[in-house]
């Protein structure tokens, strides 16, 4: 399917109305291929939606089309020695002295599995452990009892955010002395997104967008809330405690690292990413080009709000 | 599907409202992965499957339960099926002919 071929602007309704009939098309002709399969799933009381919604989703289109299966968490943890000892091993063996960047790669090669999927809750302590060691922040995979679906995932770029009513793209181009200000067409060259995020404005106008509130959309990850499984149920809870939340993410190839805040809820899971990243994170994380890749992406647990949003530089800490 | 995520985006623009529409998107999407390895597995196979997939959506042993069962390569033909999926998808928001014909000028 050719995409300019797609008609220039569809009514969000015209959308919705189609994919609905799709939707009840497709289950019907599930039900009518597999009937067995469809009375078992009925005896049980089951339903291949809810199934969807009760897990992060091995079988959606994403995480297999992208072949990046969500795999199993293993017990092979259990063969490496403890995250101190990790760290003396990247210290010790290699000679010159190497940076903490170095360090961090070796570990997270170390620890992590070769496909993404959901870490087990030992694998996330050992990260937590490492991160808190190699670059000071401390970063938490469960926070105040709330845990995203996956921690260790692949992020995609986004676009810059409407701040306010009326925001255009030029807006965004950095300062000479800020980020991106050496090539502020880098950082606008991935375009203003047609929508809000999920918080709507940041700021009601451009006189109330505040020093913060810039920082906040300039460094902005997405996570998807919308599929945690007690987001329905919890959701007036969950939308203020995800709000603006700040998540310290790691380019698990490079090592590159930066804390951002939440602020857009995605992407969907079909498209085989779990986190989005602002212009200036993908920049930051993997440079220019970077439009996907593997990260981990924890909580950062900073009650104090002391810990600034943006590149975390820890081989200079 | 990365073209479907741009048209969704561009056009749907109330966070709530996209939200609705990925779902709607993931159950289409879900139905017919399942519905296409349900195809390729032995029938005394798929009320075991259907409850791996139920209990342990997580565990990729679910594909490895697949692989051992069934001859074609398992990723290969999800892929094709996410594929043809999303052309489909994609396909439902194409002008139609009468559409892309341009008005006659006098």
């Amino acid at each position: 399917m050719d995409p300019a071929q797609i008609k220039a602007s569809l009514d969000p309704e015209e959308i919705r109305q189609k994919l609905k009939l799709k939707h009840l098309q497709v289950k019907t002709e599930f039900h009518e291929r597999h009937k067995e399969a469809s009375k078992y799933l009925k005896e049980k009381g089951l339903d291949l939606g809810t199934i969807r919604e009760h897990s992060a989703k091995l079988l959606t289109a994403g995480a297999l089309a992208g072949t990046m299966v969500l795999s199993s968490p293993t017990g092979s943890l259990a063969l490496l020695p403890p995250p101190h000892e990790i760290l003396e091993k990247s210290r010790s063996t290699s000679l010159p002295a190497v940076s903490r960047a170095t360090r961090l790669r070796e570990a997270l090669k170390e620890i992590l599995p070769e496909k993404v999927r959901p870490l087990t809750r030992e694998e996330e302590k050992y990260l937590e452990q490492i991160f808190i060691e190699l670059t000071g922040i401390p970063a938490r995979a469960t926070l105040e009892g709330e845990h995203l679906n996956t921690t260790y995932g692949r992020i995609g770029a986004e676009q810059h955010l409407r701040r306010y009513p009326g925001d255009i793209n030029p807006n965004h181009a950095p300062e000479s002395d800020e980020y991106g200000g050496d090539d502020p067409d880098e950082i606008l060259k991935e375009g203003m997104a047609p929508g809000l995020g999920a918080w709507g404005y940041f700021a009601p106008s451009k006189e109330k967008l505040t020093p913060h509130l810039v920082e906040t959309e300039k460094w902005y990850a997405v996570v998807q809330t919308l599929y945690l499984p007690d987001w329905n149920t919890r959701v007036k809870y969950l939308r203020d405690w995800y709000k603006y939340r700040k998540v310290f993410i790691v380019n698990t190839e490079n090592g590159r690292a930066v804390v951002a805040a939440i602020a857009d809820s995605g992407p969907a899971a079909w498209t085989g990413k779990h986190y989005g990243g602002s212009p200036e994170v993908m920049d930051y994380l993997g440079g220019p080009r970077y439009k996907k890749g593997p990260v981990v992406l924890f909580f950062v647990d900073d009650p104090e709000n002391k810990i600034p949003l943006g590149p975390v530089e820890y081989n200079e800490v | 599907m990365a073209e479907l995520e741009k048209l969704v985006k561009k056009n749907v623009k109330d966070a709530e409202a996209r939200n609705e529409i990925y779902g709607l998107i993931d159950e289409i999407v879900h139905h017919r992965v399942v519905g296409c390895i349900l195809e390729r597995l032995p029938e005394h196979h798929h009320k075991e499957f259907l409850d791996h997939v139920h209990s342990r959506a997580h565990d990729e042993g679910i594909l490895d339960y697949v692989r051992e069962r069934v001859v074609e390569d398992v990723e290969e033909f999800i892929k094709r099926e996410v594929y043809l999926v999303g052309t489909e998808l994609l396909a439902m928001f194409a002008p139609k002919n009468e559409e892309l014909q341009r008005p006659d000028l006098h």
